[in-house]
């Protein structure tokens, strides 16, 4: 997948659970301060993201990295090259 | 129907919640599946007197248990094999028709968002208890601790889920849903109660709500209306409240009639009126509080739960499964949109 794909793939994923339009979801939107998220609403995009992408279990130490959702995509891309 | 119940979840498990399930089970004439350590439910069972699982009761075991001190929003990555995570991972794959427990009420919470999943469209599951009141005799509380922090979309939503569990579980045709506020004026609380009471009155003027307006506590506790509004750290602070003041009320009508013989005679004469006003505040005789906003039945039981609370608990679950209440959410979600940009108006 495409870097592209996996934003567009993304995007209707946190549009879907933060009930959000596509386009208010962009590379830079961070979780807790653009979209309000706390630590159940990430926990929950985790798992979709886990579940959608189909990259097993996500470790903790990585999920401290994941603030924005440019940050997911790059980790994506990343596992999913691997 | 069948229950699923985290037997290792509250203080008093497994005993309580067991001795719960056998007489819940016999009581509401459903099936059962306890969720726990086999050998801990079967000796449980052995102190009930009963040698051999009751025919319609199942145990699924599991190895681990959720703790109190357990972040809510990690443990059940952390630990996959809870009686908690695998009653609702069963509830989920449609193994049972509701989930009870007494287990940490975080946990639970942040289980069945993340297992059993929320209704599509649903922001937040809100926790929903029926309190007495003076004139009505009961009201919705919404929510009344699962969400300290709100937007006024969650209120939004809380009002429609509230009036849909009081139309289909309490079976009131048309309930009246008030904004918990510190004034009954339009002008009263802070932000998120005026974007709220907004949202609300166009709600009511459009026929999807009974909405009244904005309801001080103690007029919504004469019965002012039938379903609070309010987010979960106003609600939490309601909630205990009635409780404390039940309580103090109940010490001092009790030092009232021990004071000497004549008062004594009195107090034989009015207890039964008094037992019903016990059993009112009473959270044994009250079972549990629902999740409402999930997708499927869940049912908190407190933590200090015996096994009549677990008793109760099975029958608002059953009541819950059966009321028709998550199709009415489900068909009705779209109504609860809000549209965000507008909450500057």
């Amino acid at each position: 997948m495409t870097m592209e794909e996996i934003f567009k793939t993304m995007q209707g994923l946190i549009a879907e659970q933060f009930a959000l339009e596509d386009d208010e979801v962009t590379m830079d939107s961070s979780f807790t301060d653009d979209l309000g998220a706390d630590s159940v609403d990430l926990v929950e995009l985790v798992m979709a993201m886990e579940e959608e992408f189909d990259i097993g279990e996500i470790a903790e130490e990585d999920l401290t990295d994941l603030k924005t959702v440019g940050d997911c995509v790059r980790y994506l891309s990343g596992k999913l090259s691997d | 129907m069948r229950i699923i119940i985290d037997a290792m979840g509250g203080d008093n498990a497994p005993l309580e919640i067991v001795k719960g399930a056998l007489s819940g089970q016999k009581r509401w004439g459903m099936d059962v599946t306890l969720t726990g350590d086999t050998v801990a439910i079967l000796k449980a069972l052995e102190s009930c007197g009963v040698k051999e699982l009751p025919k319609g009761m199942e145990i699924a075991n599991t190895t681990e248990t959720v703790e109190m001190c357990d972040d809510p929003a990690t443990v059940f990555r952390r630990k996959k094999d809870t009686s908690m995570g695998v009653a609702l991972q069963m509830l989920r794959d449609g193994k049972g028709d509701a989930v009870v427990s007494a287990g940490s009420t975080g946990a639970l919470l942040t289980g069945a968002t993340l297992i059993v999943k929320r209704v599509r469209g649903i922001r937040r599951a809100a926790m929903a208890p029926v309190i007495p009141t003076t004139t009505t005799g009961r009201a919705v509380l919404i929510d009344c601790g699962a969400n300290a922090e709100c937007t006024p979309e969650y209120l939004v939503q809380f009002a429609y889920l509230g009036s849909f569990y009081a139309k289909r579980v309490l079976g009131l045709d048309n309930p009246r849903v008030g904004l918990l506020n510190i004034g009954a004026e339009d002008s009263k609380g802070t932000e998120l109660q005026k974007e709220a009471l907004c949202w609300l009155r166009q709600a009511g003027e459009e026929g999807h709500l009974n909405f009244i307006g904005n309801i001080e506590a103690k007029e919504a506790i004469k019965g002012g209306c039938d379903v609070i509004v309010t987010d979960g750290f106003s609600g939490n602070i309601m909630l205990k409240s009635i409780e404390g003041t039940g309580s103090l009320a109940g010490s001092a009508v009790k030092s009232i009639f021990k004071k000497n013989l004549l008062t004594k005679l009195a107090a034989a004469i009015v207890m039964p009126g008094l037992n019903a006003f016990r059993a009112m505040m009473d959270p044994n005789k009250v079972g549990g509080t629902a999740f409402i906003g999930i997708s499927k039945p869940v049912i908190k039981a407190h933590g200090s739960s015996n096994a009549e609370a677990i008793e109760n608990a099975m029958g608002q679950a059953k009541q819950f499964a059966e009321s028709g209440l998550i199709a009415d959410i489900e068909n009705n979600v779209e109504l609860m949109k809000v549209e965000k940009e507008e909450f500057t108006k």
